[in-house]
Formats: C-alpha cells, structure tokens, sequence
C-alpha cells in the first residue's frame, strides 16, 4: 500500500515534467485526479465515423483546450474521456457504466442517434448531467438532461413558410430514411404544409443503412410532379437521392430542402446535382460572423490544412463544451438541482456566435442557405428561433 | 406508352445490367478460382478512386479506364502471389485474408483521401428521348457498355484459346498441367483479370454515386445474393442472378417501394439457399 | 552405351509422407516402349506422376533427353518434349472434342489429325461435342490422340485401353508402334496382354512398389505376365 502510494506520488511528479500528450494513459489519470471529467461519445467507430467523428472531436478539443487555457471549470483542468457513440446501445451503456463508477466523470456529452440516447439517459439516471448536441427530432425531457440540438421547428418553421413565399410551390413530396428524426419532422413539417394550404403528392421511406438506390423513387416523384421535395435522408442515402435527381434532370424544375445537409453531403452531392437545394441549420462553415472568424482562426491554427471539414454535428460539440463550461461556472457544481436553475436562461458560446437555453433546448439563429455548387450560400438569417421544445 | 412505366422499365434494365458488371469480376475469382474475394468491393472502390484522380486532374474519363486497370492489377499481382496463392484450397482461410484486404483497403483509402464523400462529375449529363420519354445520357451509356462488355466476355470465354484454357484450369486442373499449362499463372491472369473487372464497374458506377472509402460495403452482399440465385461458373447463371436480384429489387421498389425491394431479394435469396443451393443453373 | 530419350533411377516417392514405389530404374531409347506392368495397387500409376512431376521424388531422378528433370513442374516437363496421358479424368469433360485436340496449338489445322480419324471415325463425328459425353472407351481415344496429335519425342500413357473395345485397342497398338517406327518414345503402364505384347519393347513388372522383372522383349513370357496380372 505504502509502496503503491509512494509510486502515485513518483509517478505525479514525473508526470508533471514530461509532455502530457505523449504520456501513457495511466501516467495521465493518475495526474488528473481533479480534473473536471467530461464522457464524451461521438461517432469512434462505425458507419457515421469518418463522415464526423474527426471533426467531433476536433471541435470538443478545441473547446476544451480554450477553457483550460482560462484556467479550467471552477479552477479544475478539463479532461475529456472518450467512448463510441456510434456502437451498439449495449456496448454504449457499458461505456456509460464505466465512465460512471470508474473514471467518475463529472459532465456527459453525446453527439450520436437517439437510440443511444435514450439508452444512455436510462443508465445515467440523472446521477451526473448530460448534454446532448446533434440535430435531432426534439422530445428529449428527462430530468438531468439537456439539448443542444437543432429541433424540427427550428428547421422547418423557418425555411418552409420562407421558400413558399418566395417560389410558391403548391405541392410536396416527402422522402426520408425510415426511422424516428424524419418521422417526426414530416409530422411537423406536414402540419406547416396544411397551413400553407401545400397538398402532399406522396410520402415514402428507405430502410437506413442500407445502400438505397433512388431510380424508381425519383421516376416516382417525377410522375408526382411536385414543386418542392423534402428530402429527410442522411449521408450516402442524402448523396445518392440528390444525384439521381439532379441525373433525371428534375433539379430544372422541382426545389428541394434536405434537412441534415452538411458540408461533406454537399461535397458528396456535387456542383451539378445542387442546382435548387435548400436547407436550414444553426450552422454552415460559410456563415460570417465575428465570432464565427475567430473561431475559424483558432480551428485552423490548432489543426492546420488537415483540419477535419466543419459543419453542423461537428460544431455542436464545441458549443456542448461551452455550454458545460458556462452552466457548471454558474452553479459553482455539478449537482443536478444547481445545474438545472443555472441552465435556464443561460447563454453561451457556438462557434458563430452565442446560444441561450430555455426548457432545456436551446434558442438559437437558424441560417437558411442555398446551395451554390458545393458551397452554402446565407440568403436568410433567423434570429433567437424557438426550440418549440417544453420540458419543464 | 406511359412514359413512367417506359422509365421504370429503363430502370429495371439499369439495375440488371450494372449489377452484372458489378458481380462479374467477383464471379470470375469465384466461379473460376473459387477464392471468396471479400475485398471485391474494395477493387471497385479504388477503380472509383482513381476516376476520382484523374477527373480532379482535369484528365478526360475514358484515362480512368486505363489508369482503373493498371492500379488494380498492381495491387492484384502480390495481392494474388502472397495472400491468395498460398491459399487456394482453403475457402475459409482465403475468406479471412481478404477481409483482412478489405479493412487495409478502406484504411488505405481514408488515409489517403479522408473520410467524407467525393463526388465525380457525369461524363455525359444529357438526356436522350427513349420512346419519348427523356432518360439521362450517362445511364443509357453505361447499360451499352456494361451489356457490350458482359457480350465480350462471354464470346471471349467461349470462343477464345484462353478461355478454353481456363475452362480446362477450371475442369481439370492435373491434365491441364499435364497438356502443358502453366496453371499457377494461368490462375494468377485469372484472379488480376478479375479484380481488373472490379475497378473497371468502380470506373463506371463512380459519378452515380457517393464515392467513400466504405463505399465498397454497399456491393459486396447484393453480389452475394447474385452469386447465391445464379450458381457459380456459368456466364448464364451470372446474368439470370442478376435479372433476379437486381431486376426483383427494382421492379418491387417501382412498383412498391425500396423495403418491399429489400425483402422480395431476402426471401429470393433464402428460397435458393434452402431449395436451389446450387442456383438457377449452377452444377453440384 | 545406349542413349536413352527418357530414362529414370532409383525412383522412390508416394502421397505425403508414405513411399508407395521404391528403388524403380528403367529406361526407353527412341523408337521404343518401356511398359510397366502389374496387378492393381503396385504403384504403377504413382510412378507414372513420380516420372511426370505431379509427385515429388524421395530419391531418384528422372531424365530427359540426358537433362535431370528434378524441380520442373508438369506443365514445365510437357513443353520440354514429355507428353502425359492419366489414368483418370483423362479428357476436359467442359470442351468439345476439337477444343481438347487443339488447346495447346491454336491455329493447327485438324487435317493433320486425318490418319487418325480414319481410324476412329466415330470421333471425328463427334468433333464438336462436349467430351463429358463421349463413353468411357471414346474418351481413352480421345486421351490417346490427344498425346498422339502433341507429337512429343516421349509419352507417359497410363492404361491407354483400359474400357476400350478390342478391335479399338488393336488399332492403338498400331497407331503407337506407327509413332514408335517415327521415332517416339512410350512409357505405357498397361494390364492389356494383347496391346502389351504388341507394343513393349522393354519391361517392367512390379510388385508392391518394387521391381520383381526387368528386361527385353526377348524375356518377356506371357505366362509369367499372366501369373503377374491376375487381379
């Protein structure tokens, strides 16, 4: 015993001399005993990691590496853990379980699907706070619990009543992946067409996950002929759709919104498949802002030339670590109850500008863009839109 | 004609065909030299890379074709010498090896061109009018293309001295020896040859979709299913495997929609595993 | 000092690990044929792949032409001039009988092959079929002609008659003492008396993988070869 302590103690102060990021992990948690823990799952491994786990963690360390730079939470140096977020729910809650009892972390942050989260809030159990950042389809409510994420009002109450004023179109299309986030938002998005007076053509879903193919749905939506489509697809599934559209030559005529289209999903898309695509999100790297500017500088400087590509699921995680920053700083703790009164109303860094969070969501600027090649042009701004989200 | 119904059809065909070309350089390795080349789909993501590189240098498309072939048969040749050869005869094994290939393959590729997606531009972006109907240019192009090399090859394999020769390697591996063929190389042409095929349909398929070093993932199990319904080592079961998987898929997702698709091929699939393990006209 | 074609010595080998033939010498000049002889199971036909390289040698070395053959595959050993007809699967049952004649010499005229289809003029009939259709009998022609028609100076027939109708095995002995009178060198592994008597210039009869009798045609008794035959 005496001899294990004597080693901590030998093993802290050489820790304490040598470069920390070389250091073999176990040399770096004996030294962090006070550091501020952060459980950080983003997508390590799995069929969303290299689309944006890089940028994931590339933005949470930023984040990260700004607070300690100012001294830390309430004076303890930030340490993020890391687990996959992108796995199986059973080998997520296992990470959450040892997070919990062996690293005691003192702050959770998720950026992954709702099937994880769900699974993570029924582990977590409201012992330690958790904060959830991407885009999603709103409902999360459980006590302990807070979202950074863009919600279905926030997207579709803005560019939807927008583009109908600006082209239109009497008549929609609905194409997703067959799960809850696209579900929920042609729910919502249907109850906006109602009140535009917009008729719904058709409404159809692709398993997720598998390698879609989109002839047949496209031939579909041609014979439907429809003035918008709105596309709820992700990744490969969002690349494939919009360049078999824009192959049919339907971009000519019919506008598209796609609800989760981010940078590497334009590039994906091409310059000659965007013609007509909209969408809106708290983010695009193309937004200019002062502090969306220095944010850039900062990111490339610490990450140079091979700096993972921004966008929107990638970016939340900063704000996510900001937001832990700014609430614990407020609270002067962790403890659920301080947490949750200093979260209400509280306002924090994103990385184009500030956030404020209210019933646990957040208010936030939407930016409704249009593609332009491969790049998102800002043609509208919404200021502080509602989450639409109540949790009490 | 219903000008949906005369897509749709276009569709169907599109489907068969690609899918075909799509399978051939795996039914070739499969079929002829019974190595399950997991990593078939790796080949075709290179052959998709490399299209990549040479669009992004402002080459003309057909160089792809070309620089598909050398850089597949490149890394085919040791590929084929070190992990395949020691291994013939042993399914499982080579099984494992090349699904070790493919996780380098992928790790390969992300490495070298990162994560995210790559998208090529279409060679040919018009449409032309079929039965008046308009039908994108490059689509209709590729299925020429994809139907004129599946022809060749078929006339290559039955008419050809070299493809008796890999017919008798085939059949008869001792008395090919004994009549004077060199079947290790013979064996090795054939496996080159058919990872070529591989990067040759990545060539084509490219500007039709998201272009991602996990792209490969998307065809490895609807050729399987292919090879499943279609037996092995006949060009006739490969093209019957085809019109089943690819043209059932199609039609139920015209008809119905892609969930329909994906299940209709599911229960195909199981159907030939349970009653036809050896396929449309597969031998046993 | 006779210059042999094809010649081999202290031949020993089998499957794997087990050594099926033992100690084997013998030897073929142009012109002549060495048949090896025996009941079932002696190790004929192991020694006839020893020869060709489809097995590996224990101890031994074959030679052709004065050349040592060791580490040459059997691919390699045909195109030096050393043709190979087995006793199994002996046809490519997936081509026709054209494409099994012409594998190896694209372009050459099947004319050439005319004398000898006159005398098996029911494979000249069935020149475009599939070989997996022919009988067990016409598939050892076709095996036959096949080695006949790759004019090598030596050929290693195993069971050239096996199956095959009497009439036909005469016209065979013909057909090797023809190639024989053209200077053609045989190894011929037969239990045929009547093709062994017409053909063999030399012999080897053998017995649990060894030699038991060696020699010319002058010792060759047939009632030693009966007693060495029976099944």
């Amino acid at each position: 015993m005496t001899t294990s302590l004597a080693r901590r103690k030998f093993l802290i102060a050489s820790a304490a001399g040598t470069a920390l990021i070389g250091a073999p992990a176990f040399i770096r948690n004996a030294s962090a005993a006070k550091d501020f823990k952060i459980g950080m799952f983003y997508a390590i491994a799995g069929p969303a990691a290299n689309l944006f786990g890089p940028t994931q963690k590339a933005c949470a360390e930023l984040a990260v590496e700004q607070i300690n730079a100012r001294g830390g939470i309430l004076g303890r140096r930030v340490q993020l853990l890391f687990a996959n977020g992108d796995a199986a729910v059973a080998d997520a809650t296992k990470s959450a379980v040892r997070m919990l009892l062996e690293d005691k972390v003192d702050f959770f942050l998720g950026s992954h699907n709702s099937a994880v989260r769900e699974a993570l809030v029924a582990t977590i159990k409201a012992r330690v706070p958790y904060v959830y950042t991407p885009i999603y389809e709103g409902g999360e409510c459980s006590p302990n619990t807070y979202v950074i994420a863009d919600t279905p009002r926030q997207q579709m109450e803005t560019v939807l009543p927008w583009l109908h004023k600006k082209a239109g179109y009497k008549s929609v299309y609905l194409i997703g992946n067959d799960y809850v986030w696209p579900q929920v938002t042609n729910k919502y998005a249907k109850g906006i067409f109602k009140k535009l007076g917009v008729s719904v053509l058709g409404e159809e879903y692709v398993p997720l996950g598998a390698p879609n193919k989109f002839e047949e749905a496209v031939t579909r939506i041609k014979g439907a002929g429809p003035g918008l489509v709105l596309i709820t697809l992700v990744g490969g599934d969002n690349v494939n759709f919009n360049r078999t559209f824009a192959g049919f030559g339907l971009d000519k005529n019919i506008l598209r919104v796609s609800s989760l289209l981010e940078e590497n999903t334009l590039l994906g898309i091409g310059a000659e498949s965007s013609n007509g695509l909209y969408g809106c999100m708290s983010y695009y790297s193309s937004v200019d802002t002062p502090a969306h500017r220095a944010f850039k500088t900062a990111y490339r400087k610490k990450y140079g030339d091979k700096a993972p590509i921004l966008g929107l699921i990638g970016v939340d995680t900063y704000a996510g670590v900001k937001f832990v920053e700014a609430v614990v700083t407020k609270a002067k703790a962790n403890a659920a109850a301080k947490v949750k009164s200093a979260a209400n109303g509280i306002t924090f860094a994103s990385a184009t500008g500030t956030m404020t969070m209210r019933n646990r969501h957040v208010d936030k600027d939407m930016y409704l863009a249009e593609c332009k090649g491969t790049e998102f042009q800002i043609v509208e701004t919404f200021s502080n839109v509602k989450s639409g989200q109540t949790c009490a | 004609m219903d000008p949906l119904l005369v897509t749709q059809a276009l569709n169907v065909l599109y489907e068969v065909v690609t899918l075909a070309v799509i399978v051939l350089g795996l039914a070739i390795v499969f079929g002829l030299l019974g190595v399950m080349n997991l990593a078939h789909g790796e080949f075709i993501a290179l052959g998709a890379y490399v299209a990549y590189v040479c669009q992004s240098h402002g080459l003309p498309y057909l160089a792809a074709v070309p620089a598909a072939i050398a850089a597949c048969a490149l890394l085919a040749l040791p590929v084929e010498r070190f992990l395949i050869r020691p291994l013939y005869d042993r399914p499982f094994d080579t099984l494992l090896a090349t699904w070790g290939l493919s996780l380098f393959m992928r790790k390969a590729i992300e490495i070298g061109f990162g994560g995210g997606y790559k998208s090529l531009k279409i060679p040919v972006s018009d449409s032309v009018l079929v039965l008046g109907t308009p039908f994108p240019a490059y689509r209709l192009l590729l299925m020429a293309l994809c139907a004129a090399l599946i022809a060749a090859l078929l006339l290559w394999y039955r008419r050809s001295v070299a493809g008796a020769r890999v017919k008798a390697m085939v059949g008869n591996r001792e008395l090919a020896q004994a009549v004077g063929i060199r079947t290790d190389r013979l064996a090795r042409d054939t496996f080159v040859v058919g990872l070529c095929f591989a990067g040759l349909a990545g060539v084509m398929v490219a500007p039709l979709v998201s272009v991602q070093p996990y792209m490969g993932l998307d065809y490895v199990l609807r050729s399987f299913f292919v090879l499943v319904v279609g037996g092995l080592g006949s060009p006739l079961g490969l093209l019957s495997g085809a019109a089943a998987i690819g043209g059932v898929e199609s039609a139920m997702s015209a008809l119905v929609d892609r969930t329909a698709g994906y299940s209709t091929v599911l229960l195909i699939a199981i159907f030939f595993l349970w009653r036809r393990p050896h396929g449309i006209f597969g031998r046993s | 000092m006779n210059t042999w074609v094809f010649d081999f010595e202290d031949v020993t080998g089998g499957y794997g690990g087990s050594v099926v033939v033992r100690g084997l010498t013998g030897a073929v000049a142009a012109g002549q044929a060495l048949c090896v002889l025996g009941r079932n199971g002696v190790g004929k036909s192991t020694l006839l792949r020893l020869l060709h390289g489809f097995l590996p040698l224990a101890r031994g070395s074959v030679r052709f032409a004065g050349r040592d053959l060791a580490g040459l595959d059997p691919a390699r050993r045909t195109a030096l001039g050393v043709s190979f007809a087995p006793q199994e699967r002996i046809v490519f049952d997936d081509l026709t009988v054209r494409e099994n004649l012409t594998l190896m010499r694209p372009g050459h005229p099947l004319a050439a092959l005319a004398p000898y289809f006159a005398r098996f003029p029911r494979l000249a009939e069935r020149l475009g079929q599939h070989a997996g259709t022919l009988s067990g009998g016409e598939r050892k022609l076709l095996s036959l002609l096949r080695v006949l028609a790759e004019d090598r100076p030596v050929a290693l027939l195993d069971e050239p008659s096996e199956g095959v109708q009497s009439e036909s095995v005469r016209q065979m002995a013909t057909l090797i003492g023809e190639r024989k009178a053209a200077g053609a060198a045989f190894v011929i592994v037969e239990q045929n008396l009547e093709l062994v008597e017409a053909v063999a210039d030399r012999y080897l009869i053998l017995d649990q993988g060894r030699t038991v009798q060696a020699g010319d045609r002058s010792t060759l008794r047939r009632a030693e070869l009966v007693a060495h035959l029976r099944v």
